[in-house]
């Protein structure tokens, strides 16, 4: 441990050697923010993760959001553990570290001799935590990845979008993200077994086609209980009790909210009642709609159709008058209407419960000549607090720290090293 | 057999619905002990969504709850009665962990917050999640996991770009924010072995998304740009989309990255004259054409079913896969494989299945399910004789006064919402 971890952190007596690339890397981000030394390798010349967006639309390796957002707190070293030189430092490093996180294909690492039965006998009580799409084994285990097609394969991207057009994902990949932060619950979930045994080290197989599954809401007990397949529903949600849609996105004056009439329980009778109270201050509400009786009336196991087409037709007239503004101050804060106004990026920025909370933290980039502003600690704790001790690395910054200081390779060991390419 | 993971961890669950209940399964499937605790008078509401068997419903029938809830005891009582926070100390002193998810200020009303918590146990893991936080402006925001989806700017992001926003299915933030929740706990219990202090775990549901997509909202601070969405394409990539195949709403995703991987795309559909032409030979002329490559794409893939597509492309090295339907998850023989569905026998629904909390499988103590959900107050006796060392006559006591509640209120109706 060195001055590059909090003292007072969770993760402080760990260290993990991190091989991941894509959103899989935020995994050993988040062990990174909650103390742990976490050492980033990339192949000399930069990782393929370095990839946009780019601070000021500048295409370069080491102006990537998408690698700064993602490796935070961890330091950078170059390796190229295809080359058998690279893997015999790997394996020195291996000696120190606790953890070895990576999403190559299954059997890759095996291919190079640094799997997990290579490694553990180097360092009996190592974690080897690996990301793919399907797992280490399996029918499906050699498949190609990629983000779309492991949001295909859980299920997930069929009940996503509109009946007239093909399922719909979201436009930035979602998949590998789920992936690498369950590969931290996976991790810390090892981590303690090893703690609490005195040393017994394992693997851990996050499956990204797991990862999307879990997304499905109650669909797939849908199937397996009443065999309905349920499929993509147009910004509305289904009742599964009556078949009945309900409109989920709406138009609003400036934008759209996400806003579901539900009734029969707390807290969706108040929010009802106080939609509808919000409407009729301002003459929109007809008495039909006053006289509801939230708990009965829409209790979803004897919802019709009409009745619900008839609330969401006055709902709409009353929102499209309303900015998403009014309808998250007036409406969700004051009102506690459940309603969700659709933010943009520029939203976000600008939204004052996030600022009000000191969420955006400055970290310095001394190479760029300026600060920027990161997404605050994923959570907060209260001793072990979330620090922002370094920004991502550039390529190869932690070289001469790893190498030359703590594995002892001279200055000439380091220029063999990179005149062969293998950092 | 080996001890699992989180043997002798045990933990006193006061939360609701979804981000709570899914991150104490995670040390449930492990071995912790996980004591549901929920009331008569003000259940989780997550019992009121479907699907029930037979579309009947039924305080426990809902397997909307079971799936969050298995492996876990349950034990009723009511907060809001004089004697209900003494039962709820008995369960915080017996506890590790507290995880709640109420209003913020709630826990406070019955002496129940951090701070009066952590004075009479500095060694307790204290876990609050709620929607924007404990403090700040927003602190009492109600809402669930798609308001948080919509406000944190998953919604935005997702559909067609000359179309309202279609976001991601359901209370799609719940899905990832447990993933987070659950690191920060495990690393809290690693940081009290260590020191012996306890901590406040916070989560802001709002906050955690934001990470999720992050390099946009950065995008939007620096470059002033407002990220939008896309379709199912993807910047870097042609062919990348969602094409119709045989059959009843049948589709397969296809992911081309590389020039490698379109060589082998071509070969595998045989070489069709459109794919020499040289506007498709590289990545920039294939997105300079997308609309009409898409249009090629979709008029193969029509003509062939989707898992075959998969299989031949996959065989070819080339990312595919068969847009799965529910139905397909359940025959699914990689699913199999990881034993990704457990059915259990269960008092009121049948014999569901319920599938794996963890994503992950450790190699030496793989997750576990072994209990179904629980039914209301289903293990009182146990929970308050065994785990919490009460006597038959306090037990009496307090099902007398009516703090541990045992049945529904009288006239009750049982009304879903969803």
């Amino acid at each position: 441990m060195g001055n590059h971890q909090e003292i007072d952190s969770a993760l402080v007596p760990y260290r993990i050697l991190d091989l991941t690339e894509g959103g899989g890397m935020i995994g050993a981000r988040i062990l990174g923010d909650l103390g742990a030394d976490v050492i980033k390798i990339e192949s000399p010349g930069g990782s393929p993760s370095r990839i946009a967006p780019y601070y000021k639309d500048i295409p370069h390796p080491e102006k990537s959001l998408f690698w700064f957002a993602y490796n935070t707190n961890k330091r950078g070293i170059t390796l190229d553990i295809s080359k058998v030189d690279g893997q015999e430092i790997f394996k020195r490093l291996v000696k120190s570290a606790d953890v070895v996180m990576e999403s190559f294909e299954p059997g890759y690492m095996n291919q190079l001799g640094l799997g997990y039965t290579d490694l553990s006998k180097i360092k009996p009580d190592l974690i080897m935590t690996s990301i793919t799409p399907f797992g280490q084994s399996g029918p499906k285990a050699h498949y190609k990845g990629s983000d779309l097609t492991a949001w295909a394969s859980g299920g997930y991207l069929y009940i996503c979008g509109d009946p007239d057009r093909p399922p719909v994902w979201i436009s930035f990949p979602h998949a590998a993200l789920h992936a690498g932060a369950e590969a931290a619950a996976g991790t810390m979930t090892a981590l303690w077994h090893r703690r609490k045994t005195g040393g017994d080290g394992q693997q851990v197989d996050v499956s990204m086609q797991e990862c999307v599954i879990a997304c499905n809401f109650n669909t797939p007990e849908m199937w397996d209980l009443n065999k309905v397949d349920f499929t993509r529903f147009s910004k509305g949600l289904h009742v599964g009790t009556q078949g009945v849609r309900v409109n989920a996105v709406w138009e609003c004056k400036d934008g759209h909210t996400v806003l579901i009439c539900q009734g029969g329980v707390q807290p969706f009778i108040n929010s009802m009642n106080e939609l509808v109270n919000w409407m009729a201050s301002e003459g929109m509400a007809e008495d039909w709609l006053k006289e509801m009786d939230w708990e009965k009336d829409y209790d979803a196991s004897k919802l019709t159709q009409d009745a619900v087409d008839r609330v969401e037709n006055a709902v709409q007239r009353f929102l499209i008058t309303k900015t998403k503004k009014e309808l998250y101050q007036e409406g969700a804060l004051k009102r506690r209407i459940l309603i969700g106004p659709i933010n943009t990026t520029k939203d976000i920025w600008e939204d004052s419960q996030l600022h009000s909370r000191d969420f955006w933290v400055p970290v310095k980039h001394p190479e760029l000549g300026v600060t920027v502003a990161y997404p605050g600690p994923f959570i907060k704790l209260s001793e072990s607090q979330i620090k922002y001790r370094r920004r991502a690395p550039l390529i190869g910054e932690h070289n001469i720290e790893v190498y030359e200081n703590e594995l002892g390779l001279s200055r000439e060991d380091l220029a063999v090293l990179k005149r062969d390419m293998i950092i | 057999m080996p001890k699992s993971v989180f043997a002798g961890i045990k933990v006193a669950e006061f939360a609701w619905v979804a981000v709570g209940p899914q991150t104490s399964r995670y040390l449930a499937d492990h071995g912790a002990t996980v004591v549901r605790i929920e009331s008569h008078t003000h259940f989780d509401l997550s019992r009121a969504i479907s699907p029930f068997p037979e579309n009947k419903p039924g305080l426990n029938r809902s397997m909307y709850y079971g799936k969050y809830n298995a492996n876990k005891f349950n034990a009723s009582l009511n907060l809001n009665h004089h004697r209900g926070p003494e039962l709820a100390w008995r369960f915080i002193n017996w506890a590790d962990i507290v995880i709640e998810s109420f209003r913020p200020g709630t826990m406070k009303r019955w002496g129940l917050d951090y701070e009066s918590v952590s004075k009479v146990r500095p060694d307790i893991i204290y876990v609050s999640t709620s929607m924007q936080g404990q403090s700040g402006p927003y602190a009492q925001y109600a809402g669930f996991g798609s308001m948080i989806s919509a406000v944190a700017g998953s919604a935005e992001i997702s559909g067609w770009p000359d179309r309202m926003p279609s976001p991601p299915y359901g209370a799609y933030s719940d899905y990832f924010c447990q993933r987070f929740l659950a690191t920060a706990i495990i690393a809290a219990l690693e940081y009290r072995d260590r020191t012996g202090k306890g901590q406040w775990v916070e989560q802001s549901q709002f906050e955690t998304s934001v990470h999720m997509i992050a390099p946009l909202v950065m995008d939007y601070s620096i470059n002033g740009r407002i990220a939008s969405r896309h379709g199912n394409r993807l910047s870097y990539a042609a062919p990348h989309g969602v094409y119709p195949c045989k059959g009843n709403d049948r589709w397969v995703a296809i992911a081309v990255f590389s020039d490698k991987q379109w060589q082998s795309f071509c070969e595998v559909i045989g070489n069709p004259d459109w794919v020499k032409e040289a506007r498709f030979k590289t990545l920039p002329g294939r997105k300079e054409n997308e609309d009409e490559l898409d249009n090629l794409m979709a008029q193969w893939t029509s003509n062939h079913r989707a898992e075959q597509i998969e299989i031949s492309m996959q065989a070819a090295g080339v990312p595919a896969n068969m847009v799965e339907k529910n139905s397909d998850l359940f025959e699914d023989a990689q699913l199999e494989h990881r034993k990704f569905y457990v059915r259990l026998n269960h008092s009121e629904i049948g014999t569901p299945v319920y599938q794996q909390q963890a994503d992950f499988i450790l190699s030496k103590t793989p997750r576990q399910i072994t209990m179904p959900s629980p039914c209301l107050g289903e293990h009182n006796e146990y929970v308050y004789k065994e785990l919490l060392g009460m006597t038959d006559d306090e037990i009496a006591d307090h099902i007398i006064d009516g703090s541990i509640t045992t049945e529904l209120p009288e006239g009750f109706q049982f009304t879903t919402n969803f």
